[in-house]
């Protein structure tokens, strides 16, 4: 897999070379016509997609409506070269995928920015947002919004939440999930700690827990600490949304302060070192999102030396929900039917059941495709046997319609209540679907808009070290140099006066032989 | 057949375009974006936002300081170092001399990786010592650069004036005080120079261990990462600044004996 990830790399970087001398996208383009292969530029976040080469050992083991010979689900070859080989057999023209990757969304914009072509690009909710009110974004077809895999198979609950964002018709969401906290239960004081985002705060895990180095989880955070108490009790789901996007000059401010409170508590603001951090013990609490919190709770269990049993819990106060979708972009595709065919077709092929079992399985995120084939694949994984010894039936209805429960073991949960509704912590299945009561307070965090410098700004200050909070140490060294380095400068320019007494003529300074 | 032939302006041509592609047009497109504003207009307000605010401000006083404790500390340790194998009669001193060389031959990420494990074995949280892990990381990375220029000085040191000074009654205290430290000093300020500039200017090094604070290169990469180029590189321009007094002030110091300095590397 390793291999494959690195020639993938390769590719990108060479493609990302290519269409930086913009001229190339129309030699492309040229190309297209002649022998009517056309290029479809896909970019999408690094790791999101099967990249194939499973043994066979790792074959899923249920029904696959799609392709039956295979006895279940598995990834031979890439999702690209599949798509690839799909559509040129069953189409009358053919395709060319220049797979791409990029690290955020912002990268992405600004790449975007530059000049950068794609035809499809899968950012998040807040970036599909911005893009579509710049009218970057193409509309699906009818026949895709009416027909297709994707709108067959998504789920319901999805699909209510891109349609009342208004999304509906541009955006086709691929991953989704939450953000909270994967922690060691073991290592953690009381459990009741990370019930509360303030256990960034919290001085019992002083240099103990780490938050992600990204300015808009770490914004979101804030606000949940800052409205703890208003957001713990009832509220409607406008007023949660509007709280947590309250992107205020005076709320900017207060958040600065939180988050240099965080910053003197937190081990570190991870990019990657997260996982292994929590893997190795180094921290017990880190702020992740859901996809990597499966992950990390994987790697953690079966690490060969001292396997740990890793669990996920969504703060009381909130969560973020996020969403990724694949977006056609009107540069990219350019009028040109054949491309928004093939960028079409794309998103189905991702949609259709048995491929985002394949995808979720590779990279550990939940897909919005719900469906049997979906919900078997969640059953081969985390149910039990009938006659285990205490069985909870865990309600997805929610994400896959009709009544649809799953029969897993009661110990992957950490109930609140007698009655067993209230779920806040749970593992693997928690962290992939989460429950109804994480869901109920749930908020999209918006774009910032026209106050996004203003928040990058506030970043840096808590980033960068304040002239008062420079320890008072540091300005000692700083004096006791100076006034060495000064001394010292003295001393060498008087350096006659002072050791001999008198100053040796020029030409007697050196001796040259 | 005519003869190929270059004479010497024709020669330099190569390094006239390497030097104009990746030094000039740089420093020029810098220069261009540090007065600028995102509009493309002139602007002093970069210039103003970086010395009017106490966030930068504390950041580059925290990685000067950082700067010149790594260097004292590298000081400290280098020159007994190259005192002792400039001076051993050992035959295969170049052996030693290799020994504190091979480090810089394996890959420096993968160097402070493996430090800030072994820093976490001893100290338990690295976090919590993020100023002495940072000094700790710079020290260990550039301390051959110290080693180097020091230890050249000293080799190149004739041995007849230490004899004289014997001969006359100084101690051998005072032989190294009066003789020894004033004759190596070209060496000093060669060494301290190559481990100040590249410590004021750390990325990598820091950024591993000293995760939660931005320094002056990490600084400069937020900017860039948030694709902000003018504030990023005002403040690129603001380091230039300070790096070039610096070597201005220490190529004063070391006129004299010009011809002794970077001769090692």
């Amino acid at each position: 897999m390793k291999k494959q990830i690195k020639k993938l790399k390769k590719i990108a970087a060479v493609s990302a070379a290519l269409t930086l001398v913009g001229a190339y996208g129309a030699v492309f383009a040229g190309c297209a016509d002649k022998d009517e292969t056309i290029t479809l530029r896909v970019s999408s976040w690094e790791e999101y997609i099967d990249l194939g080469g499973w043994s066979d050992d790792e074959l899923i083991e249920i029904d696959n409506p799609y392709n039956e010979e295979l006895g279940g689900i598995i990834g031979k070859n890439s999702m690209v070269d599949d798509f690839t080989e799909w559509f040129n057999s069953t189409h009358d023209f053919k395709v060319k995928v220049e797979y791409s990757t990029f690290g955020t969304n912002e990268d992405l914009y600004n790449r975007l920015s530059l000049g950068d072509v794609y035809d499809l690009v899968c950012p998040s909710d807040y970036m599909l947002m911005k893009l579509i009110a710049e009218g970057a974004c193409e509309e699906y077809s009818d026949e895709f919004l009416q027909s297709g895999e994707y709108v067959k198979s998504v789920s319901p609950y999805i699909k209510s939440v891109f349609k009342d964002y208004g999304w509906e018709n541009y955006a086709a969401c691929y991953m989704w999930g939450t953000t909270g906290v994967v922690y060691n239960p073991e290592k953690l004081d009381d459990i009741s700690d990370v019930k509360s985002w303030d256990i960034l705060l919290n001085e019992k895990y002083n240099r103990m827990v780490t938050i992600k180095d990204n300015v808009r989880d770490a914004y979101f955070v804030t606000l949940g600490i800052l409205n703890k108490e208003e957001l713990k009790g009832e509220l409607s789901k406008d007023k949660r949304s509007e709280i947590l996007n309250d992107v205020d000059s005076e709320t900017i401010k207060a958040a600065e302060q939180v988050l240099k409170d965080i910053k003197d508590n937190v081990y570190s603001f991870e990019t990657d070192a997260g996982k292994s951090d929590m893997v190795t013990g180094k921290v017990v609490a880190n702020y992740q999102w859901s996809g990597d919190s499966v992950y990390i709770m994987d790697e953690a269990e079966s690490d060969e030396k001292s396997p740990v049993e890793l669990w996920y819990s969504v703060p009381e106060e909130c969560t973020n929900l996020w969403f990724d979708g694949w977006v056609m972009l009107k540069s990219g595709i350019d009028g040109n039917a054949q491309r928004r065919t093939a960028a079409e077709a794309f998103v189905n092929f991702l949609s259709r059941p048995d491929n985002a079992v394949r995808n979720m399985n590779y990279i550990g995120y939940t897909s919005a495709i719900a469906g049997e084939t979906v919900f078997n694949y969640m059953k081969w994984n985390y149910g039990v046997e009938e006659d285990a010894e205490d069985v909870y039936e865990y309600d997805l209805s929610y994400f896959f319609g009709g009544d649809h429960k799953i029969a897993t073991d009661a110990a992957s949960f950490d109930f609140e209540d007698g009655d067993r509704t209230v779920i806040n912590r749970g593992r693997q299945l928690f962290a992939q679907y989460p429950s109804e009561s994480v869901i109920e307070r749930s908020t999209v965090m918006l774009d910032f808009g026209d106050k996004l410098g203003e928040i990058n700004q506030m970043w840096i200050n808590v980033r960068c070290l304040d002239l008062k909070d420079i320890s008072p140490v540091t300005y000692c060294i700083v004096a006791v140099i100076a006034v060495v380095i000064v001394t010292g400068i003295l001393l060498y320019v008087f350096r006659y006066k002072i050791f001999t007494g008198y100053k040796p003529k020029k030409g007697y300074k050196k001796v040259e032989n | 057949m005519k003869k190929l032939r270059f004479n010497r302006s024709q020669l330099c041509i190569p390094y006239a375009v390497f030097l104009i592609l990746f030094v000039i047009a740089p420093l020029v497109v810098i220069l261009y974006y540090a007065f600028t504003n995102g509009e493309g207009q002139f602007t002093f307000k970069n210039f103003a936002s970086f010395f009017s605010s106490t966030n930068t401000l504390g950041t580059l006083l925290e990685s000067f300081a950082l700067a010149i404790v790594t260097t004292i500390v590298c000081l400290l340790i280098a020159y007994p170092t190259a005192y002792i194998l400039a001076r051993s009669n050992f035959k295969k001193k170049y052996v030693l001399l290799l020994l504190f060389i091979l480090p810089m031959w394996i890959n420096f990420t993968l160097r402070i990786t493996a430090l800030k494990e072994v820093l976490s074995v001893i100290e338990g949280n690295i976090s919590k010592y993020q100023f002495l892990n940072s000094v700790i990381g710079m020290t260990y990375d550039f301390l051959p650069f110290m080693i180097l220029p020091l230890y050249t000085s000293l080799l190149k040191l004739d041995k007849s004036l230490l004899e004289a000074a014997s001969d006359l009654g100084a101690s051998k205290f005072t032989v190294f005080l009066r003789v020894t430290l004033p004759l190596s000093v070209p060496g000093i300020i060669s060494g301290m120079t190559m481990v100040l500039l590249p410590s004021m200017t750390n990325y990598v090094v820091l950024d591993m261990l000293h995760n939660s604070t931005f320094i002056m290169g990490s600084l400069i990469g937020s900017y860039f990462n948030a694709y902000d180029w003018n504030n990023g590189s005002l403040i690129s321009i603001v380091l230039l600044v300070i790096i070039f007094i610096v070597t201005l002030v220490t190529n004063r110091f070391s006129d004299e004996d010009s011809n002794s300095r970077g001769a090692v590397l």
